[in-house]
């Protein structure tokens, strides 16, 4: 059988509401992702993008249908503690607040637990810990009591700790949201470089239009389910659906948006402000215009 | 209506320790009253030292805040009336709910104002009415509201106090774009309906652009530059100097420019982006002709 | 607020900060013992010197040690009273009233400040000083582990250790903004009687309290992710060198120096 790096079939789960009623938040979802995607997951708060994350790791078990990871079946009754850890070893995990996920007073330490969890002999996991540390471009605060960290820096050491693991795919739940413009930037190159030069499958939750675009490819969740899936520049076409799910479209695709419903003949990607002024540019007849 | 100023404050973070840290760096400036003002810069610039100066939760170390002309600190004892005039709604302001209520949590503020029932009642009722909180809402528990709701409902815990100034620093960090939108519509419903004069710390270039009218920033804790929004963003050479984000808006308005398209670089919102562009078009189709 | 020190590591290169933690911890037990022991008015003279000398090997200035015994000063002097005035001997030296003073007083008294001094110095010295916290830790789970065999989860208490001195800054800071958050209410934490000020911390502690329950399960989480299971491989493997052997040596040959003191006599016990 030849399945794709992460296969979703048909997957449903709900959480115990008060009195212990059932409150579904992802309803028979299913999504095929590629070895070395670069996935952006978009929706409003309880639109069930954090849950779908969870379920990819095991945190949450569907209480319906199949989820299939790197070959495997995650949901089969017969998964051991093994088969847990070697799937959290595969798919990492990077979550929002970076102060909730280093666990040690030194940087070094903190990036050292994944490997040392696994077990893996002390010289490779030093080995690991500078590669990790060097990737993410911290390597001059690994003696750094990590408290004294920038956010930004903070979620790297978190994001090394991850890629020690050796991991062939990252889940970044929200990991930007509590940062500031600076923190964003970096660990935005940061995902970049991982899905680029190192090969990682990135799955990356967010909300913010301007990071969504920078994705090979957007998954827009409402409601538990799958309300458009393509690349940004599809994605962003669909303004009107995608300011009633609660979301936005960056502001410079808004304005071509508008130009083009005002009659401009605009046509490509308007994802970005540099891919924009192209567009514009060359209409227009600056330099580069289609002549 | 109050007016804040600040004249040549200084302030030091650790003073005394080996990792003191200079925040602000004589800064000198006026809110101006009935405005909105946007204070920018990046984390360490000093902004939301000099908020905490504005309501007198830090003393500075060189240098006066005064609230309508009057010295904060004349009278130390006193400080707690300034801070009940200058409401300050710190970042993550949910973090601070500790009431078994949400009634009981608004109240909090007006409580140690020394107010009656009645009154704090009154204020409870109208404050949640401000940040969309209903009655119904008010007897739960401030635990199981969501994210947005705990939000709204610890603003409103400032807002009862009915403070001439109303300081939010990033008071729409970690929200979605709906909750976003919910909670600055509720700040301009307020500012308009109660006449007060509103500050907003944020990092944000696109909210500081819709939002507001005056727009600080600070650097290095030092104050770079102080003007109207549009005396601010039509420099936008100078934000990028300061390492900060310009709107997208301004950055595509730039970028047309370097293609040697002639646009005005000082646009910063979607609609007169939009004029701008569509006027371009319209001459360029005419020209053509 | 955020640059509170923990322990009151003092960062230095010396001999005894390059000893290995599990030595010191060792080194620290010995001479405790050996404090403890001494009765004998030669080995108090030993001890007192040993201890000027652990601190010269350590490099840590006299006044930051002075600064740290500040606060037993209470109990020594304490202590001195009543050795001083309760103990009773062959030696009059001073009466006046009911109030008798002996020359054994004055000796008990000479020495119960000697022991504590020692005592501090010795765990100062080998432990809080010259070892960070986290070293600490890996070297008391190490020197446990034999109780593994047992079942005892000698890992899961060093991690909590661990996780305890990782998030103290972090809660010190939260508290601070919390703190700064209801006083912007008008919350009044610096006057009025006891009671009123302990009742006026509520707003401060519960709010702690829910930000620490959350940082507990979303780091329990995190923890998950990164497939903690309560055991594994270390990325630092502490080697015990020479020098580490030598200095362990030189304590347990020190201690029983001080014991066969004793057994010389000269002893002078109440």
């Amino acid at each position: 059988m030849d399945l794709p790096f992460i296969k979703v079939e048909n997957i449903s789960y709900s959480y115990k509401g008060d009195g212990g009623v059932g409150v579904p938040v992802i309803k028979e979802l299913s999504l095929e992702i590629r070895e070395g995607e670069f996935v952006a997951v978009l929706g409003h708060n309880g639109s069930g993008k954090s849950t779908l994350a969870k379920l990819l790791n095991m945190i949450f078990s569907p209480q319906s249908g199949k989820i299939y990871i790197d070959g495997k079946d995650i949901t089969a009754p017969d998964m051991t503690d093994d088969d847990v850890f070697a799937l959290r070893k595969t798919v990492g995990m990077v979550f929002q607040n970076p102060d909730n996920q280093l666990v040690a007073t030194i940087v070094e330490d903190d990036v050292a637990f994944g490997p040392e969890n696994l077990s893996v002999p002390s010289e490779e996991i030093r080995k690991r810990v500078d590669e990790a540390l060097r990737a993410v471009g911290m390597t001059k605060y690994a003696h750094h009591e990590p408290h004294r960290l920038s956010g930004g820096q903070k979620q790297r050491v978190a994001i090394a700790g991850i890629i020690a693991m050796l991991p062939k795919c990252i889940i970044f739940d929200e990991s930007t949201a509590m940062l500031d413009p600076i923190g964003r930037r970096e660990v935005m190159q940061t995902i970049k470089m991982l899905n680029e030069k190192m090969g990682i499958t990135v799955i990356m939750i967010t909300h913010y239009m301007d990071e969504a675009a920078m994705a090979g490819r957007i998954v827009v969740l409402d409601e538990g389910r799958i309300a458009l899936d393509g690349k940004p520049s599809e994605v962003f076409e669909r303004e009107e659906l995608l300011r009633s799910m609660g979301l936005d479209v960056p502001q410079c695709a808004a304005i071509i948006h508008r130009l083009r419903e005002a009659g401009v003949a605009l046509k490509g990607d308007c994802t970005t402000p540099e891919k924009c002024a192209e567009l514009i540019g060359r209409a227009l007849g600056g330099e580069g215009r289609d002549v | 209506m109050s007016e804040i100023s600040v004249e040549n404050v200084s302030f030091f973070h650790g003073k005394g320790t080996p990792y003191e840290i200079k925040a602000l760096d004589g800064v000198t400036l006026n809110i101006v009253p009935n405005t909105i003002t946007g204070i920018i810069g990046h984390t360490g610039s000093g902004k939301s030292t000099l908020v905490e100066l504005f309501n007198g939760i830090l003393k500075p170390a060189e240098g006066r805040v005064l609230l309508d002309g009057a010295d904060i600190w004349a009278k130390p004892k006193e400080i707690r009336n300034v801070r009940f005039r200058v409401g300050l709604v710190m970042q993550y302001p949910e973090s601070q709910l500790f009431e078994e209520t949400i009634r009981q949590d608004i109240a909090f503020g007006p409580r140690n104002m020394g107010l009656s029932e009645q009154e704090i009642e009154e204020r409870v009722i109208e404050a949640a009415g401000f940040v969309g909180l209903g009655k119904d809402m008010l007897d739960k528990s401030p635990f199981d509201l969501s994210g947005g709701q705990k939000r709204r409902a610890a603003i409103a815990g400032i807002i009862a106090m009915r403070p001439d100034v109303l300081i939010l620093d990033e008071p729409a960090a970690g929200l979605d774009p709906a909750g976003r939108e919910a909670i600055f519509s509720n700040i301009m419903e307020y500012r308009k309906n109660s006449g007060s004069t509103v500050v907003i710390v944020s990092h944000s270039m696109e909210d500081m652009a819709r939002y507001c009218d005056r727009v600080m920033v600070m650097s290095e804790g030092k104050l770079i530059m102080n003007g109207t929004r549009d005396e601010v963003f039509s420099k936008p050479e100078r934000l990028a100097e300061a390492g900060l984000d310009i709107p997208q808006i301004t950055k595509l308005m730039l970028l047309l420019r370097e293609r040697g398209i002639e646009v005005d670089t000082g646009v910063y919102t979607s609609e007169r982006a939009y004029e701008e562009l569509i006027r371009l078009f319209k001459k360029d189709t005419a020209q053509s002709r | 607020m955020k640059n509170i020190a923990l322990g009151q590591y003092y960062p230095a290169k010396s001999p005894l900060h390059r000893l290995d933690p599990r030595i010191k911890v060792l080194l620290a037990l010995i001479y405790i013992c050996a404090a403890a022991f001494c009765k004998n008015i030669i080995g108090f003279g030993v001890l007192l010197v040993s201890a000027l000398l652990i601190v010269a090997l350590g490099r840590i200035p006299f006044k930051t040690i002075f600064r740290s015994l500040t606060p037993v000063l209470f109990v020594m002097l304490f202590a001195v009273f009543f050795q001083v005035f309760f103990t009773k001997g062959d030696m009059l030296l001073f009466a006046w009233w009911k109030l008798q003073i002996y020359g054994e007083g004055l000796y008990l008294a000479l020495f119960t400040i000697v022991r504590i001094f020692t005592l501090i110095i010795g765990t100062s010295m080998f432990l809080t000083y010259t070892t960070t916290p986290i070293e600490l830790t890996y070297a008391i789970e190490d020197l446990l582990s034999p109780l593994k065999k047992l079942k005892v989860p000698v890992h899961d208490f060093a991690m909590m250790m661990t996780l305890a001195l990782r998030f103290i800054p972090t809660l010190v800071e939260e508290a601070d903004k919390i703190m700064t958050a209801q006083k912007a209410r008008g919350a009044d934490f610096s006057t009025g009687s006891l009671v009123q000020r302990a009742k006026a911390l509520k707003p401060v502690l519960i709010p702690l309290i829910v930000s620490a329950m959350r940082h507990a399960v979303e780091l329990a989480v995190a923890m998950e992710c990164r497939c903690y299971h309560g055991d594994g491989t270390r990325m630092v493997v502490r080697k015990c060198r020479f020098s580490d052997i030598a200095a362990l040596i030189v304590m347990i040959i020190f201690l029983a120096g001080i014991i066969y003191l004793n057994i010389l006599g000269l002893v002078y016990t109440a």
